[in-house]
Order: structure tokens, then sequence, then C-alpha cells
């Protein structure tokens, strides 16, 4: 079987924004670069089929971005268990919005021909969670997205899809594509004679002119980006009795904000 | 004079109330600045509020393809419907299902795509507000296509008087026959009875580290239930497997914006923050004063949250 495991390098969760007022683009310069966490799930999982199988199953990391993102790359994805990966590097795609993304891993996963795609539900930089969608479109294969199980058997899948107030149990044939959520599994940590190794893997470096592909153009754009409205001093309610303090915070929940 | 499509939502014949706070909104625009609002169900739902809300017209598409929720039918219906009527816009809940269908019918109509959507304009084009780094910052955007599909995040909107009067629903054809998708739902399977969703509460309780042990995780469900929230989770207390991932608030959980979000034991970090800081109302429970969660809020008690919450509650319960 072969997987590709879509991956993308996003600021760490921890990151402060700078922005003080409405601003044109995002300041980037202070960022601490890292695997998209979900996307974290998407490699464990292919590495879990792998051993499940014990064949000769061939995981490829997929990623799009500068050099920079194969040091998420070679840690989290090679160093782990990933057999080999295909960056596109392409200065125009800096920025770009979910469909241009789509489009051109699709053109990757196209010329190679994948039995399994799996990738984060989201990147939690810009949240939109569509691109894996996007793909299978583009693919026109089957998908299952925000899945915390799965199960991959004589070529069809079934996963279990987080939606308000239940699941929903998803099956289909092979080729698909799954987005993985929380609670799919515990990625592992690579160990560090794995790290060394991770860059001896074969590692593609690609243009979209070499996938025979324009950089596609971007229907929308980000014409401002702003920081949330600042909030007003917290009100602490003062009071040497908690449970009196409560029911004050009651009065003002009911009287003042009006919120019960 | 922008026509909107408004995708109304249902499961089970259940409408889902985004639907109407969407359409409410897409009405004040097209109130100001001309155009329709098109109201748009597959599947077998009572949608005659729909008027009432202000849509224009309610078109319609039945039969077994929308018996439940199929994401390769579905948008193939709605891109028929968008090929038939070309609206200017189409608005969809940014929920498990509009997250699941917005991205394939933006990509069979090879056009801009916007999920989470918390705010909407229109002057001359659309300008759309969302937020980004779960909510660490908002960006605007516009779009070149000929149309867009927005995804609208529950809440966003408050429902108001709508405006329109009553409506017939109009049959189209969603170009089905024959179809068959390559994934398919098999079965759905309900959580606990009268469990309230995070990301479509009004309300919701949420424990962090404070509570000190799974078991006292039960305190916080006591008091959501007071208060008839939801009840979330600081990453922490998912961490340490005190309670399930669905209950997680923050940037590698569920972004959330209550009209009331409680806060106890959660000393908020960055992370958890960016999940929860678009609540209209956020009270935080924290032995310590210096806690981040603090700068935050907007209503605060220093104090163990074992002392608070108890009586927080009964005086709740007591409130007529």
């Amino acid at each position: 079987m072969k997987i590709a495991v879509c991956v993308k390098q996003v600021p760490d969760s921890e990151t402060r924004l700078t922005l003080s007022g409405p601003a044109s683009e995002l300041d980037t310069s202070g960022f601490t670069w890292v695997l998209n966490p979900y996307d974290a799930f998407a490699v464990e999982e292919a590495v879990q089929i792998k051993e499940r199988l014990g064949d000769d199953t061939e995981i490829t990391a997929v990623t799009i971005g500068p050099d920079r993102v194969m040091e998420s790359v070679k840690k989290d994805c090679l160093a782990v268990g990933c057999d080999k990966a295909v960056r596109v590097d392409e200065a125009a795609l800096e920025g770009a919005e979910p469909m241009q993304i789509a489009k051109v891993l699709a053109a990757v996963l196209k010329r190679d021909c994948y039995d399994l795609v799996l990738a984060g539900k989201q990147a939690i930089d810009d949240d939109a969670g569509q691109v894996p969608v996007m793909l299978a479109e583009y693919l026109d294969c089957g998908h299952a997205a925000v899945v915390n199980k799965l199960e991959i058997a004589d070529g069809a899948f079934t996963a279990t899809r987080e939606i308000e107030g239940g699941a929903e149990i998803v099956t289909g044939a092979l080729p698909a594509v799954i987005t993985c959520q929380k609670g799919l599994n515990e990625p592992r940590l690579p160990s560090l004679p794995n790290i060394m190794k991770a860059g001896a893997k074969p590692q593609e470096t690609l243009t979209c002119a070499d996938l025979g592909i324009e950089v596609p153009a971007a229907a929308s754009t980000i014409v401002n980006y702003e920081p949330p409205a600042p909030r007003a001093a917290c009100r602490i309610v003062e009071n040497d009795d908690p449970a009196e303090a409560a029911r004050e915070l009651v009065q003002l929940l009911r009287n003042e904000a009006k919120v019960i | 004079m922008p026509n909107i499509a408004v995708f109304i939502e249902q499961r089970d014949g259940q409408i889902k109330r985004v639907a109407w706070q969407m359409m409410q909104r897409a009405r004040e625009i097209v109130d100001a600045a001309g155009g329709e609002v098109w109201a748009v169900l597959l599947g077998e739902a009572d949608a005659a509020e729909a008027g009432a809300h202000g849509a224009h017209k309610l078109f319609t598409a039945s039969g077994d393809h929308f018996a439940r929720y199929n994401s390769e039918a579905w948008s193939a219906a709605m891109a028929a419907f968008c090929g038939a009527h070309a609206p200017d816009l189409v608005l969809m809940g940014s929920t498990a299902l509009g997250k699941d269908l917005g991205p394939r019918l933006a990509a069979k109509l090879d056009c801009a795509c916007v999920s989470d959507a918390t705010g909407l304009d229109f002057d001359g084009g659309f300008k759309i507000r969302r937020p980004v780094y779960a909510g660490k910052c908002y960006t605007d955007l516009t779009f070149s296509s000929s149309t867009a599909v927005v995804g609208v995040r529950p809440n966003a909107f408050t429902l108001g008087d709508g405006g329109g009067g009553a409506v017939a629903a109009e049959a189209f054809d969603p170009g089905l026959d024959g179809f068959a998708p390559k994934a398919t739902v098999a079965e759905i399977q309900a959580a606990a009875a009268g469990r309230i969703e995070l990301t479509e509460a009004e309300r919701i309780v949420s424990g962090g580290r404070g509570i000190k042990e799974a078991d006292n995780y039960k305190l916080i469900e006591e008091t959501a239930a007071a208060l008839g929230a939801a009840s979330g989770a600081s990453r922490a207390i998912v961490d340490a497997g005190w309670v399930d991932h669905s209950h997680q608030v923050g940037q590698t959980g569920k972004t959330v914006s209550p009209n009331l979000y409680v806060a106890a034991g959660i000393s908020g970090a960055i992370q958890h923050l960016a999940g929860m800081s678009s609540s209209k109302c956020i009270v935080a429970i924290n032995k310590d004063a210096n806690a981040p969660i603090f700068k935050a809020a907007d209503y605060g008690i220093v104090a163990d949250l074992f002392q608070v919450l108890p009586a927080f509650k009964e005086a709740v319960e007591a409130l007529d």
C-alpha cells in the first residue's frame, strides 16, 4: 500500500501575535515553527497502519513550503517512520489560500498514485480545515473528516467521525482521504538516533513547473489583519466568604451582564 | 444587487439554528443593497419559517440521497443549485456538516471558500471577517470569483425579526439520478442524551487542573447542568485523561463563543485563551490572583473553586 501524509509547518500554539492594530500583513519573524499538531496524528496513524500490515507499505510525507519546513518533516515525519518526503517549494504559494494548496497537493498525489491520503483535520494557523476535503474532490475519491477511529482492511476504510452530539461511521473504498482528529492515536516521539538518520531518507523538492502545472491563482485575498477588541478590566468580586462571592457573582451575571 | 443562498442544515428533519442566524444577516444585507435571500433545503424538514427569518424564496430538493448526510451527493446537489441560479454568495453553518460540505462544493464551483466566518458585510463586494490562530487575530477577506462558499460560525449572528413574509417551496433538480458516492455514512451514533454541544452552546462551564482529580469533573458538569450549559475542559485535564477530548476548548480543541463562559480552575494558557476569548462574557474562578485567565475575564472570584462552585450552582438554581 502507498500512503501519503499531507503535512504543514505552523507556528507553535504558544505563539503570541504582535499585532497592535489593523495591518495588511502578519509579522511572522518571531515564530517558532512546528509540525501542525493534527498532522502528527496523521503521521502516527500511517506508521501504525504500516506496522499492522507488516508489509512493504510505503509512507510519503507531502508538504509545501520553504526550506525551514524540512526541519519539521525530518524530525516529526521521517524520524518517526515515514519513508520519504516530497516538498513543493514555490515562493508564490507563501500565504496561499486552501484551494491553491489543495490543487498543488492534488498534482503531487496524482503523479504518485496513493491508496490512502492522511492529513490533520485542520492547521492551527489559518484554522480553515478545507485542504483535505478539496483534495478528495480533486482526486475524485471519498473522504472522512475529523476522524478519531480508523480501520483499513481489504481495500476499504471504516472511520468514526466526530459530529455534534455523536459520531458518524463513514465507510468507503480506497483510495480515500482521511483527516485526523485528536484521540485517534498517541503520536510517538522521535528518538535521537532516528532524527540523525532521518536526513538520509529520500527527499524530493519540486516546483509547480516540475509537476506540469501553473501556480494556481487565489480566489480570495486577505485585506486586513486585526487583533481582537481589547476587553475591559476584570471585575473581581471581593468577599471573604467564597460562597457569598459566588452569590454576588450570580446576581451580577443576571442583572449587569444579563447572560443568565 | 447580491443574491445570497443560505443552506438550511437539517439532520433527521431538525433544522440547525445557525441557518436562521445567518439568514437574518443575509436579509439585512440585501435589504440595504438589493437582491434576494434564497433558502436552500436538501431533504425533508419543515422550513416554513424560512420566510419569517428573511428568505425571499425557498428551494428544496428531495430524494433518497438526502435521508442521511453525504458529502459527495450533497455537494453535487448544491453545485446543481448554484449552476441553475448563480447566487453571489452561499452561506452555510460552520458545523461538522457544513465544514465537510463547503470545501467540496467550493472545489466543484472553483470559487473562494471561507470557514468560520464571524462577520459579513457588503459594500459593492462582500467582505468576510474570520478569526485565525484560534482567535488570536482576525482577518478580513474579499474574493474575486463570481461566488463564494462561506461557512458561518454558530452564534456569530443573532436572530432578529427577520423581516420576511411567507414563502412557498420551489423544488429544484439536484441532478443525482444514478449518483453513487464513493464514501457513505453507514451509521450515526448518538452521544449521551441531553448533552449540549460545545460549539453550539450559549453557555459553557469549563474545568482545568484546579479540579485536582478526574472524579471532581462532575462538579463542573453539575454546575453546567444548573446553567443549561455545555461542559468544557482545558488541554491539561484532557491530556491527563480526566475528560474526553471532545470537551477540550482551545487551539487544539474547540473554538467557542458562547454568551457566558465560566472557567473554573483554569490558569489560562495562551492556547486555551485563544479558543474562548471571543465569548461575550467570561467568568474566571481561580485560587491564583495572578493567573492569566483574569486578564481575559469580565468577572472573577479569587478563591478555591470547591468553595465557590457549589454556592454558585445553588444560587443559579434559585433564580426564577
